[in-house]
């Protein structure tokens, strides 16, 4: 009997591959787009040795091609999510990526990303060429890395995996802040790496409780077993120590210290590929725990909270900024409270409109970084600068009246579905956080209000020529994420109902179950 | 009372070694000072990391060695561990690289000064005003003369204790 079960089971699985090889084959093809990107970040400095001309084209050739696969198994498996075991090891022993609408949604967004602020593309004057051409293959590593790690960050689905790849994210970004090699970008990067490292310390300590509870950290095994043994103040302690920890890289409220120095200093699309890309990987690795393995109430609550502080003090903060890169800094700050108040109302209202606002500040966040390229100094240097670049100032206004959320855009239907889920949340912290939104939003109004009126203002003489008009390629970037956030503005109705069906799957934590260790069908049959 | 075994000692040690490390980051305004506060932190948590598998008298999992059915530590921990020491090599490697990068630049690990000369230049940079500081006197008036233990401080802003 016991011999038979196996041979019944090999069968039934074999069966199934010839069947559906394609579909395996298909399915399997998505560990690339993290393979791809580390291989050729090691590559890299080889290649530049042989071919400056080919390693400056392996970054984005590499990219494109990992968002062709996503694409491409998107297309091919269907809705339904998968998972694949690395190697062959079977879940609970190896380690497995699991890749549903969520997952695969946001790693084709860090191809894209990735791609759209590449940090080689584009560069300004020709005098800046010839110093940039020693650094790039260096750089371009780099962001593989980024691109690699937090692609990594969405698709696996063991904890101490996400760790590694979070750290290797980490790792990366401090690289990429420090690129420009100035004297206050090496203090602010070794702020930001003390902080982000003390965050992977207390992270770590998280997963060490949580592995003393269960003994594993795959994340559908801890799922199976969480209602039994993660109940109670240590499962909370151990949430409370993952939140704080990968909260370091979604700004969320107390270790964001880092965040304006950085953006004040790094190149400014590392600062989008950081702001728009990097913190919402976080914010998603924490919602996966939120959703999987912490389902008490109160840990949705401790998010609430640190969600309600970081828009306080982020919209305040941004208010009294006087350059423009830390007043994006700060409003990004405010923002990422957002996302973390819209993740922790319940059930798929809340995962909706959370994945809905992290989305929008995706887009909106990383096109004001693209413009800030050229626009990095204070907020009186802006005066008139509309005349000079009066697309990239349009550009400007539409998305801040999105992030302030003026009714056709797509910012207006995101704050009223966190307000209405709020309202039927109804318990006090939900009301409070109901009036720290709308007092944001009120704050918010001002300051970019503020920022448009200097736009429009007619030029001081002398300080008109020293501001040059965004880049290029920043304002391409800018046309054409505004034309995203237009259409989508437009298409409400389908972009909700795609998100809700998209919401439902990640809130099911059966399905995850299922996906991860699947029943032998034929088998039961 | 908790009873006084090796693990609850060691559990404590751990967890104790990760809060000296954080107070020593919030605490210390010298920068090498916070790194080994930081590497303090992070032996603290691979340690607790690889007690979670400890068992007592338990022998290391290899097949073939010791008594067979004999208890055996958990393995996992250990894998776990020895990739999470691997990464806080890294970091602070990286780290001690940024420090020294630092220092040729500013000639000194004073967080507190470090701060504010970052600030300034940004602030010089974006062409905005410095951010003031909290004891500079808003009006007219003068400032308190400065003690002579302040002037010799503020002369020698990298001390060397114990050197």
């Amino acid at each position: 009997m016991t011999l038979e079960l196996p041979v019944d089971l090999l069968f039934g699985l074999n069966l199934d591959l010839n069947l559906d090889l394609t579909r395996v084959m298909t399915a399997n093809a998505i560990v690339l787009p993290v393979v791809l990107p580390l291989l050729a970040a090691f590559l890299m400095q080889p290649l530049a040795q042989v071919s400056r001309f080919l390693a400056r084209l392996l970054g984005p050739l590499v990219l494109t091609l990992g968002a062709w696969i996503i694409l491409n198994t998107w297309l091919e498996v269907g809705p339904a999510p998968f998972s694949v075991a690395i190697g062959g090891f079977a879940a609970p022993l190896g380690i497995v990526f699991y890749a549903d609408q969520l997952a695969l949604l946001f790693a084709l967004a860090v191809q894209v990303f990735t791609l759209l602020f590449w940090p080689g593309l584009g560069a300004g004057a020709k005098s800046e060429v010839a110093a940039d051409r020693q650094r790039a293959p260096r750089r371009d590593a780099l962001a593989l890395l980024l691109a690699s790690a937090a692609t990594g960050l969405a698709l696996s689905g063991d904890l101490f995996n996400i760790f590694v790849f979070y750290e290797l994210a980490a790792v990366a970004s401090f690289g990429l802040v420090c690129a420009d090699g100035s004297g206050r970008a090496w203090i602010a990067t070794l702020r930001y790496l003390f902080i982000s490292a003390f965050g992977s310390v207390l992270a770590l300590v998280g997963i060490a409780i949580l592995y003393l509870q269960t003994g594993t950290l795959n994340l559908a095994q801890l799922a199976q077993v969480a209602p039994e043994t993660l109940q109670g103040p240590i499962g909370l302690a151990a949430f409370a120590l993952l939140l704080i920890g990968f909260g370091v890289k979604a700004e969320l409220f107390p270790l964001n210290a880092w965040v304006p120095e950085v953006y004040a200093t790094a190149p400014a699309r590392v600062s989008a590929l950081l702001a728009g890309l990097v913190s919402k990987l976080a914010i998603l690795v924490i919602v996966r725990l939120l959703i999987l393995v912490f389902q008490q109430p109160e840990a949705s609550q401790l998010l609430l909270v640190l969600g309600v502080l970081g828009v306080l003090t982020g919209e305040f903060s941004a208010w009294r900024a006087q350059d423009f890169p830390r007043l994006l800094a700060f409003s990004s700050i405010g923002q990422l409270g957002l996302v973390a108040i819209a993740f922790s109302i319940d059930g798929t209202t809340g995962i909706l409109a959370g994945t809905a606002v992290a989305l929008h500040h995706l887009i909106v966040k990383s096109a004001l970084f693209g413009l800030a390229n050229r626009w990095s100094g204070g907020l009186d240097a802006l005066t008139g600068a509309a005349k000079g670049a009066p697309r990239a100032a349009g550009l400007f206004v539409l998305f801040a009246l999105s992030l302030i959320g003026v009714p056709p855009l797509w910012g207006f239907w995101i704050k009223l579905l966190i307000m209405v889920g709020l309202v039927q949340g109804g318990s006090p912290l939900d009301l409070l956080a109901l009036g720290a939104i709308l007092l944001a939003t009120a704050v918010e109004a001002h300051y970019l209000f503020r920022v448009a009126l200097r736009l429009y203002q007619p030029p001081v003489p002398d300080r008109a020529l020293r501001l040059a008009p965004p880049a290029r390629w920043d304002t391409g970037v800018a046309y054409l994420l505004g034309a995203c956030l237009v259409v989508i503005s437009v298409a409400i109705t389908p972009t909700t109902e795609a998100l809700r069906v998209l919401a439902q799957q990640t809130g099911d934590v059966l399905l995850y179950i299922d996906t991860v260790f699947p029943q032998p069908l034929a088998y039961k049959e | 009372m908790i009873p006084l075994s090796l693990e609850t000692v060691s559990y404590a040690g751990a967890i104790g070694l990760v809060v000296i490390g954080g107070l020593g980051l919030v605490i210390c305004n010298h920068l090498f000072r916070m790194l080994l506060a930081l590497a303090m932190a992070e032996s603290g948590a691979n340690l607790l990391l690889v007690l979670t598998g400890f068992r007592d008298g338990a022998i290391a999992p290899i097949i073939g060695y010791g008594p067979a059915g004999a208890p055996l530590v958990d393995p996992l921990p250990q894998v776990l561990v020895l990739t999470a020491i691997v990464i806080g090599v890294g970091v602070q490697a990286l780290a001690v690289a940024v420090l020294v990068r630092v220092y040729r630049s500013y000639g000194t690990l004073d967080m507190r000064e470090l701060r504010r000369r970052m600030e300034g230049e940004i602030a010089a940079a974006a062409g905005i005003a410095a951010p003031g500081s909290a004891q500079a006197p808003l009006g007219q008036r003068p400032l308190p003369p400065v003690p002579d233990y302040e002037l010799v401080r503020r002369s020698a802003p990298v001390r060397e204790r114990g050197a």
